[in-house]
């Protein structure tokens, strides 16, 4: 039934606004990409303790039109256009998977075209009456397990969202930036311009808090020290707290298999330093180890300072790539 | 024609617009062009089009990016037309084209967005047609309707925020070809006179309706043959539809267009009726025969007379206006007479008879010119 509901408004954290509004003014040309978030039904903040007679009634009405947020969490931007659809804005939904390997949540698109009026085109306006005329599970987004397990409200919500970026066509102007939100409704096909509201930015942010769910991209690691606890049994510690206990008392086997496999990682990356070695930094013991633990933050170091090297390398390498397409594409259009 | 060094235009993208510019039928324009890359070179990539359209401009912004010269341009439309949407319309079953020209899209080809601009504005037409049909106004249902078997006409609804709403019909006139009426012209598009109608729309019904304001257009071209503003329209009678209207000034039209060619025959053999005379003109329009100018003197004093031949010809006569060869003004400009009309005419004479009785006049009024050029260069001293 939520497919087509009116959203209220567009929300987007600061810092993210900010790095989609760098990556489109860094980029020479023009971009496109995808938008992840959540629909949200914030809590009316006018909720009345009277039981009316008419209560029937009045709440189905507030079913029947709730006041949506989509909250903008994080976006992919191809760094080009026509990433995943064609010159009829039709999806090529290989590539829009591609687009999407971390498997977030696709609530929209946006795209970022320099001095043009801020109205969708006539290709915008195909690519969003396809998405958001695909529900999740046609598009062939499997959705990744959400952390709580529980299936977020409005799931079914089409990835109705467009996001239109631009900078002034006159060049005097003294801002150099212009963005304009909208919904597609494919009820109506029209886009209706929606307001953005920038999270953390303003004097009433700290209400924001309470409303904003982050979304964290690391993984939710529920190892426990449980193989250590043999040698010694009266400290048994649980690395990652507030695992639920309950949760870890009905363990499945899939579960434990899972658990194993993010205990590899992490012995991985400490590299022979046994965890169980920590409880010796406790007590009257601990002196003797801190050379031990120093050993280890050395060695971390180094590895960070390896994968720094490595990234200036690939950026390097990417770089040049860059360059080098840029040559080739001069030169298909006849430029040199 | 577009130049392809400054702005700076990718060639591929420059080719396309230049053959748009050059190879339409319609006159389009370019208001603006200009370039959307952050660095240099600053390729101009984007440019607005003014296509014409309904006897106005739509103004059109065509998006290419210098980074991705192969793929297909994409169009802003003008802000008051943000529910068109070409491809709806398309697969609505009016035309498959745009489809096939988007997904065929070559760029090293440069007629194709020749064929892209074309196709969008069909659509426009459709759209147009499906907004005034979804207006609660029967009567302009019913002209809509009538008029549907006659190719070309364009409507569209004009609704500017200060004036009432009313739709707008261009309806070309007459199916023929008027380049080919007239021998050697050097006419670059085909001309064709539209009819203007222009309706009030009226949202309840009426037993008598307003009549629409009516007005024929043609190009300033055109002008050369026919004054198109001159042509007295028939009436517009009470509970009278377009379909009724337009047999009746297409008449009325017809036999003036056919009277105008032929006076174009009659200024032929006035002006070659000069030359015996005069001797051969310096000048002369040799295609609408509008204008002569020829050598003439008396004694030592020699001058130019310019003939202006109206369209009315030989209705109305030539203005002669003399132009002194030995007398210049202060600013360096040779002294002209005022235009002379008072000279004897009739239009049921022989073109020689005219071209004789004007020699005659001349050479009595070149005296008075002769002294009025002496005055008028005296005065400067």
């Amino acid at each position: 039934m939520n497919d087509d509901l009116p959203l209220e408004k567009i929300a987007i954290s600061g810092p993210t606004l900010a790095s989609l509004i760098q990556r489109f003014s860094s980029s020479n040309g023009d971009v496109d990409g995808l938008l992840f978030g959540h629909v949200t039904q914030p809590t009316p903040v006018n909720l009345l303790d009277d039981d009316f007679p008419s209560s029937s009634s009045s709440s189905s009405i507030r079913s029947d039109s709730p006041t949506l947020v989509a909250n903008i969490t994080s976006f992919f931007c191809s760094g080009t256009l026509s990433s995943f659809y064609d010159s009829l804005g039709q999806l090529n939904l290989s590539a829009l998977n591609r687009c999407n390997q971390q498997q977030q949540r696709l609530i929209g698109w946006f795209v970022g075209r320099r001095r043009t009026s801020l109205r969708p085109s006539m290709r915008e306006f195909s690519v969003s009456s396809s998405l958001s005329s695909n529900s999740l599970e046609t598009l062939n987004f499997s959705q990744k397990e959400s952390i709580s397990s529980i299936s977020p409200p409005f799931h079914n919500f089409p990835p109705c969202v467009f996001l239109l970026l631009s900078s002034p066509l006159s060049v005097q102007l003294i801002h150099t930036h212009d963005y304009r939100a909208f919904q597609f409704r494919r009820s109506t096909d029209v886009f209706e311009p929606k307001s953005i509201d920038v999270i953390n930015i303003g004097p009433a942010f700290r209400g924001h808090y309470g409303a904003f769910s982050p979304n964290s991209q690391f993984p939710w690691l529920s190892c426990s020290m449980k193989e250590f606890s043999s040698s010694s049994p009266s400290r048994e510690m649980e690395i990652v707290s507030g695992d639920d206990d309950d949760k870890g008392k009905e363990e499945s086997l899939v579960s434990l298999k899972r658990v194993a496999k993010d205990q590899h990682g992490l012995d991985l990356c400490a590299e022979g330093y046994e965890v169980g070695r920590l409880s010796k930094l406790v007590g009257s013991e601990a002196v003797n180890y801190t050379s031990e633990l120093e050993d280890l933050y050395g060695k971390m170091l180094a590895k960070l300072e390896g994968l720094a090297r490595v990234v200036e390398k690939s950026s390097a390498l990417v770089l040049e790539q860059e360059r080098c397409n840029i040559k080739l594409r001069n030169k298909v259009s006849g430029l040199e | 024609m577009v130049n392809a060094s400054e702005p700076m235009v990718p060639p591929l993208i420059g080719a396309q617009l230049n053959y748009l510019l050059s190879h339409s039928p319609l006159s389009i324009k370019v208001e603006q062009i200009w370039s959307g890359s952050k660095n240099p070179p600053y390729l101009s990539d984007r440019f607005t089009l003014l296509i014409p359209f309904c006897l106005d401009y739509i103004k059109w912004d065509v998006i290419y990016n210098a980074q991705n010269p192969l793929v297909a341009p994409d169009i802003i439309f003008a802000a008051v037309d943000e529910n068109f949407h070409p491809f709806s319309i398309s697969a609505e079953g009016h035309s498959h084209s745009l489809k096939s020209i988007l997904c065929d899209w070559n760029c090293k080809d440069p007629s194709k967005l020749l064929l892209l601009i074309h196709e969008l504005r069909v659509l426009y037409n459709v759209y147009q047609r499906k907004k005034i049909g979804q207006l609660d106004d029967e009567r302009l249902k019913f002209e809509i309707s009538t008029i549907h078997s006659r190719e070309g006409i364009e409507v569209s609804m004009n609704s500017a925020p200060d004036k009432a709403d009313e739709v707008k019909f261009s309806v070309p006139l007459l199916d023929i070809d008027l380049n080919k009426m007239v021998h050697g012209c050097t006419w670059k598009h085909r001309q064709q006179i539209f009819l203007q109608v222009i309706f009030p729309i009226s949202r309840k019904y009426s037993l008598a309706p307003t009549a629409p304001r009516i007005k024929l257009v043609g190009s300033s071209e055109l002008k050369a043959l026919f004054p198109i503003e001159d042509v007295k329209l028939p009436p517009w009678l009470d509970g009278m539809c377009l379909a009724e209207y337009l047999p009746i000034i297409e008449d009325n039209l017809n036999t003036q267009i056919v009277e105008a060619v032929a006076a174009i025959g009659a200024r032929r053999r006035f002006i070659e009726a000069l030359a015996p005379l005069f001797g051969r003109p310096l000048e002369a329009d040799p295609v609408f025969c509008r204008k002569a100018t020829v050598f003439s003197c008396s004694g030592v004093f020699t001058f130019l007379v310019h003939f202006s031949l109206p369209t009315q010809f030989p209705k109305q006569q030539p203005v002669l206006v003399l132009q002194s060869s030995q007398h210049f003004n202060s600013l360096g400009t040779p002294v002209m007479s005022p235009p002379l009309m008072d000279y004897p005419w009739s239009p049921r004479w022989e073109e020689p008879k005219m071209a004789e009785r004007i020699y005659e006049f001349l050479a009595e009024e070149c005296l008075n010119f002769k002294k009025y050029c002496n005055e008028s260069q005296l005065q400067q001293y």
